[in-house]
């Protein structure tokens, strides 16, 4: 009876996420609106100058980025799971930092480093002679690399899985049949690892195609740094809109191959019967050339720009730089993270409730739509708040109120990975137990649901306050007066080529994120991967 | 177990209950303060307001962006806007402001005497505060001053891979093609434009500190910047192989493409007295002193000397299309710029 009345009359939580979700998806909506009744010249303009350009750019980079992970995520991933080598227990976690690094500040660092003139070029010049020139960071070769060291741990941890949960016996049934090691390689197991593969593909070329930072102070044309630019040095927001339309529907291309692929690499679970393999322990030299290339890896995408970092920060503080104005920076960083992140969970979580206790079509439409965010690189999202705002409530704008649902819109995606599993592991049973005890719903809620979830809540609020507190461009773009936050400065002082200045601010981003990353990545070490967006 | 979620759960709430307060509060601050919406960057201007900060006892918020977005910012917040005044690098969005009626005409007498009526709005709703000049850097070992007489041969094949350009987003390129493009003609600018980008190539640059960084390495020829990045190149590092060449000068030529940073007060502002306070400062010889040596600028004032290392202003000319014009120009200029397919 109760269930039943429950259905027929929305309640008020029903009323609340309805709200919610058509809130979440107004700002995408209406940017494609605004998109798609530009004016044909526009269209015509960029399709004949900017959009052919922006898109080999763009298409180009993720590819090489793709490639370039996929060597280096699946073949560290084999190592770290077939060989036996001193401190393999901690290179396996180790060689996932690089996510802890946001590709603004993996881009300045190398940006001195391979820079001309930089360190890398002298030594290199030491060797070679005067003429020798190394791979400029602004090239296209040198955004590859960068972006492929910040990005390949994805592939790394879902080969990884892949590979521990893979049933040895389908290996040792080809070598039995007369395959040779090589060849079983290729013939069973990377097949059977593919779809693990490529979702953590489909997960980097996400990430390229979004980023800012990197491609901004790299100086490499994508599409999203073209949305930035177009917002920035035109009065006219259609071509900007336009170039988003484009990102929006190739991220939504990008994610619902992700998705599939992830769905598929369930039939791969084996159940329990299925043998792990055991680890190899090479000679000395094999050792040695396992441990050099798991040394060099990581010495290149988390060692070396670290110890850059607390360098140049040792230098800045000895100059002066970590002041009021500093701590002012972190004050703001952390107030506007707190926010968004606490206002993401209140939001967050009638709409997870409704989707797993009454996982109707609406609650679970509704669900899907917060998840809009994720199509949405950061500009766009910047773009869709402000133009919005700027048509319906202009006296909002340039309030943090503004920067708050950019921050909600964009991360809330993050908080509801972890809130719903967390819901769905309370079973229902738990709060009709409590009903027929004699609690109204309300103190079923507070006295058993909830605190049931604190942990996921808790999780999911550190995730998106940690997201939050590394964003750059929606930030750069909607920033109130007076609230630079410490990417904000990473950025500035970081284009502007003042590496030590930024140093500090970028030093502290990346000690706050690592124990965020190794919540997300101890969350589901072992077993199969939800997706790691960082 | 269940007792550190709920105490982290505390602290969460205690945190948001501190941020609005903090956000309450800064919102009753910043009304007491005079907004400055800064397209200058904030390194330029900040000395100076701080400066005036201690001398008026007014206190200043400032907002450091790009010009064109806080253009675009004040005409969305409309009448609502926290900002009191618009500081900006180019008089083409200055005078765009003025004419979506986002600034306040002025009438003061200090500012009609000190300032020349060419570098103002007609009705003072902007006032030039410094000059600024578009001009050629060169590597001193890589290039010959007699190579380069126009702005117009850096379009040669000979440049090929050797010069350095700002990105079209910036305000100075766009300025630089208007003034170019209201000179020469469409045609012309186009297939300037045209050698540009073929010669650029990669070498294009988000900021002109950059490009100069980049002539001084030896990574490109000639660059084309404003000309206060070089002398404040050559004042950290003296001995850097560059230095500045003022184009166009030849007979008949078109004259080194001049832009000038000016003030505005927005039409929404509430505290116009302290604005007015700012600008008398600004535009006084102690404060044009300031302003302009800080960046290496060419103070307006005619009484006020510019910094000794930069070249002479009575040495060159400047050309001759009005800046109040550069607004119009610019529309135009930037489909021009894209259909060129400039980055």
């Amino acid at each position: 009876m109760v269930t039943a009345t429950r259905f027929n009359a929305p309640s008020p939580l029903q009323w609340v996420s309805l709200v919610t979700a058509a809130c979440l998806v107004l700002p995408t909506c209406y940017i494609m609106y605004v998109a798609l009744t530009a004016a044909p010249a526009v269209w015509n303009r960029l399709w004949s100058t900017r959009i052919p350009e922006l898109l080999w750019n763009t298409l180009s980079l993720a590819t090489s980025v793709a490639v370039t992970t996929l060597v280096l995520g699946v073949s560290l991933a084999w190592i770290m799971v077939r060989y036996e080598f001193p401190g393999r227990r901690i290179w396996e976690w180790a060689i996932v930092l690089p996510l802890a690094m946001p590709t603004y500040v993996l881009a300045y660092v190398y940006a001195h480093l391979l820079g001309m003139g930089g360190p890398a070029e002298q030594w290199w010049q030491s060797l070679m002679g005067p003429e020798a020139r190394l791979l400029s960071p602004h090239s296209f070769s040198g955004v590859t690399l960068i972006m492929a060291l910040d990005t390949f741990p994805f592939v790394y941890l879902l080969a990884r899985s892949a590979l521990l949960n893979l049933n040895v016996s389908f290996e040792e049934v080809a070598r039995a049949c007369g395959v040779p090691g090589w060849s079983t390689l290729w013939r069973v197991t990377l097949p059977l690892i593919r779809p693990a593969i490529a979702a953590g593909l489909a997960l980097v070329i996400l990430y390229v195609v979004s980023d800012f930072g990197a491609v901004s102070l790299l100086r490499y044309q994508t599409l999203t740094y073209a949305v930035y630019q177009q917002m920035t040095g035109r009065y006219d927001q259609s071509a900007a809109s336009i170039l988003s339309l484009l990102l929006v529907v190739m991220a939504i291309i990008f994610l619902v191959t992700e998705r599939w692929f992830r769905q598929r690499s369930r039939f791969y679970q084996t159940s329990g019967r299925y043998r792990t393999s055991t680890r190899r322990r090479e000679g000395v030299v094999g050792t040695a050339l396992i441990t050099t290339y798991v040394l060099l890896v990581f010495g290149a995408s988390f060692g070396i720009p670290a110890l850059m970092l607390i360098q140049w920060s040792i230098a800045a503080i000895s100059q002066g730089a970590v002041d009021a104005r500093f701590f002012g920076f972190v004050w703001n960083s952390s107030i506007l993270s707190a926010l968004a992140a606490g206002s993401a969970v209140l939001i967050g979580l009638p709409l997870a409730y409704l989707a797993s206790r009454r996982p109707s079509r609406l609650n679970l439409a509704c669900l899907q739509a917060a998840y809009a965010g994720y199509a949405l690189p950061g500009p766009v999202t910047a773009l869709a708040v402000l133009v919005l705002f700027t048509h319906f409530a202009p006296a909002l704008y340039g309030s943090v109120i503004v920067l708050l649902v950019a921050y909600i819109l964009h991360f809330i995606p993050v908080g509801l990975q972890s809130m719903e599993p967390a819901l769905q592991q309370v079973t229902p049973n738990v709060e009709e137990v409590a009903r027929t005890l004699g609690c109204t719903t309300r103190q079923t809620l507070r006295r058993v649901t909830l605190p049931l979830i604190q942990n996921g809540c808790v999780t999911a609020w550190v995730l998106m306050f940690l997201q939050t507190m590394k964003e750059l461009p929606a930030t750069l773009l909607l920033r109130p007066v007076g609230f630079d936050t410490l990417a904000i400065r990473v950025w500035l002082e970081a284009s502007e080529e003042y590496y030590q200045l930024a140093a500090p601010s970028a030093l502290l981003i990346v000690f706050l994120s690592v124990p965020a990353l190794l919540l997300l990545v101890a969350k589901d070490w072992r077993g199969r991967h939800q997706g790691v967006v960082t | 177990m269940a007792s550190s979620p709920r105490a982290l759960l505390a602290v969460m709430c205690f945190l948001g209950a501190l941020s609005i307060f903090q956000l309450t509060a800064l919102a009753a601050f910043a009304a007491d303060k005079l907004v400055v919406y800064s397209g200058r960057a904030e390194r330029l201007i900040k000395p100076v307001l701080d400066e005036f900060q201690s001398k008026s006892g007014i206190q200043i918020e400032l907002l450091s962006s790009g010009t064109t977005e806080l253009v675009n910012r004040l005409q969305a917040e409309g009448d609502n806007t926290p900002a009191d005044v618009f500081l900006t690098n180019d008089a083409g969005s200055l005078e765009h402001a003025r004419e979506l009626k986002l600034l306040r005409p002025m009438n003061m007498r200090e500012v009609e005497r000190a300032i020349p009526s060419q570098f103002r709005a007609s009705d003072n709703s902007w006032i030039g505060l410094s000059g600024r000049f578009w001009i050629v850097v060169y590597n001193t070992t890589l290039a010959k001053p007699d190579q380069i007489k126009s702005l117009l041969d850096l379009s040669q094949p000979q440049w090929k891979d050797k010069i350095a350009i700002p990105n079209s987003g910036s305000e100075y390129l766009q300025a630089g093609v208007s003034v170019i493009k209201a000179t020469f003609g469409d045609e012309r600018t186009k297939q300037f434009l045209e050698g540009l980008k073929a010669n650029a190539g990669t070498q294009v640059y988000q900021k002109s500190s950059q490009i100069v960084e980049a002539v001084a390495k030896g990574q490109v020829a000639v660059g084309i910047v404003n000309h206060y990045y070089i002398y404040r190149h050559l004042a950290a590092q003296p001995t850097a192989p560059i230095a500045a060449l003022m184009p166009d000068q030849q007979p008949g030529g078109m004259g080194a493409i001049m832009n000038v940073s000016g003030i505005g007060v927005t039409r929404a502002s509430k505290h116009v007295d302290s604005a007015k306070l700012l600008i008398e400062f600004l535009v006084a010889q102690a404060g044009q002193k300031l302003f302009a040596d800080l960046d290496k600028e060419y103070p307006l004032h005619p009484d006020v000397k510019a910094d000794p290392a930069l070249v002479d202003r009575h040495a060159f000319r400047a050309a001759l299309v009005p800046l109040a014009r550069l607004a119009e120009l610019r529309e135009p200029t930037l489909t021009l710029i894209e259909q060129v397919g400039l980055r």
